[in-house]
């Protein structure tokens, strides 16, 4: 049997490792993207989850249509945009406009880990919906957006409860990366030669100090 | 099409031939980028740059592929939880002691901006220049929520192009003191009167 790494692609094959993957110890990672055991389905699995339909997706409550969280995003991705077709003043002036939203973004209550946690789970779904309608539409842009932030967002909820079963010790002695480009956090001593997610090279990776 | 050159400074080895054939200098700027008001988009840096450093980009984008109402949909509520994400992690991250806690918060509000940051560039503002993006600038502009940068936002509003349709400058109306024609010129360009050609001083806004 084969089994599938859902982040990177890692093919983990029985047969030529010799060890049944449910043999492996419950720490064991993935050799190439460091996901967590559970991040493996079963290669017949894996067409299973794919298909699932849509999980109820709990409401969001007061949501504004561009809340100010959003529009630092959505400026700070606009800076980028200047800046790839070397408008750095324009960079700036949009630089400008997302701090100011970024400051404007209203104190969450009740903000702990569980509630992140919560959150970072709720999103998987909401990736699962937005995939659905972007495949609908065939728009591939949005497609490829959902792919990498879909990864990611299963990558985040794994550390989460990593550390929230082990503690510091989770992540004692090691380093923190995020990849620029698509925002994929890998930990380790360096950043992985390519990004599993979005593929590219490490000197994209940065540090988290 | 128009064309102008862009130097990629990552991959620039500083030493080479592409200020010798630049014939009008944008390529020899104090901060390496090309002066995109002095290149003609001749090309001859990018034939002679052995580092595959400068290309050749248009000067005026193309319009971005649309996206449905549905796409802009889901994506703007994904990204306000992702937004949620973020200022939950930033918030902790300020807050937490523990030092591997603080950098893993650390890593999930950076990550959670890049994701949304992404998320809005496919949900229908990927270009500056689109008319999303200019006419969400210049609503937000008119109804300024207090403290809001305006003046970033005018001189943004004034300075890029649109390049779909999507946005139209506001215009203004002129009154010509040499020849008394009464004009309408869009607030992007230099105002000039259709009849006698007369600028500046000569017209007074009405
Ligand atoms: S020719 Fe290319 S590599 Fe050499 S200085 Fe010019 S841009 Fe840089
Ligand atoms: S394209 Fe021509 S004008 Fe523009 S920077 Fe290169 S050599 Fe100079």
């Amino acid at each position: 049997m084969k089994y599938i790494c859902q982040i990177c692609g890692y093919v983990y094959d029985e047969e030529t490792e010799g060890v049944p993957f449910g043999e492996l110890p419950d720490n064991w990672t993935c050799p190439m993207c460091k996901a967590p055991k559970n991040m493996f389905l079963p290669e017949d699995a894996e067409e299973e989850e794919r298909k699932k339909p849509d999980m109820e997706i709990p409401e969001l409550q007061d949501m504004e249509r561009l809340p100010p969280g959003v529009l630092a995003a959505l400026f700070s991705n606009l800076a980028k945009g200047a800046e790839k077709q070397y408008q750095s003043h324009q960079e700036k002036l949009f630089r400008e406009i997302a701090a100011y939203y970024e400051a404007a973004v209203p104190e969450i209550p009740d903000a702990d880990i569980s509630l992140l946690m919560k959150i970072a789970e709720r999103n998987i779904s909401l990736y699962g919906e937005a995939m659905e309608t972007a495949r609908r539409d065939g728009d591939r842009g949005a497609m490829r957006a959902l792919t990498w932030g879909g990864k990611i967002q299963k990558i985040i909820t794994s550390i989460l409860s990593q550390y929230e079963k082990e503690g510091e010790s989770a992540l004692e002695n090691v380093d923190i990366w995020v990849c620029t480009i698509c925002g994929f956090i890998y930990t380790g001593e360096n950043p992985p030669a390519i990004c599993p997610v979005c593929k590219v090279p490490s000197w994209k990776f940065s540090k988290v100090v | 099409m128009k064309r102008i050159a862009i130097r990629n400074l990552r991959l620039c080895t500083k030493d080479c031939l592409c200020l010798y054939v630049c014939p009008t200098g944008a390529s020899d700027t104090e901060d390496s980028i090309i002066d995109t008001s002095k290149c003609i988009g001749c090309g001859s840096c990018s034939d002679a740059c052995p580092s595959g450093a400068i290309s050749l980009v248009p000067a005026e984008y193309p319009a971005q592929q649309r996206k449905s109402e549905k796409v802009m949909d889901v994506m703007e509520k994904l990204a306000a939880s992702k937004a949620s994400e973020e200022k939950i992690a930033s918030m902790l991250s300020a807050d937490e002691s523990a030092p591997n806690l603080k950098r893993l918060l650390k890593a999930l509000k950076q990550s959670a901006r890049l994701s949304a940051e992404d998320i809005m560039r496919e949900g229908g503002y990927m270009l500056p220049q689109s008319g999303n993006s200019l006419s969400l600038l210049s609503r937000l502009a008119d109804e300024p929520s207090q403290g809001f940068p305006k003046e970033a936002a005018k001189e943004l509003l004034s300075s890029i192009r649109c390049n779909d349709g999507g946005y139209e400058p506001p215009s203004a109306m002129y009154k010509c003191e040499r020849c008394f024609t009464e004009f309408e010129s869009s607030s992007g360009d230099k105002a000039v009167c259709p009849m006698c050609g007369a600028e500046g001083n000569h017209l007074k806004p009405i």
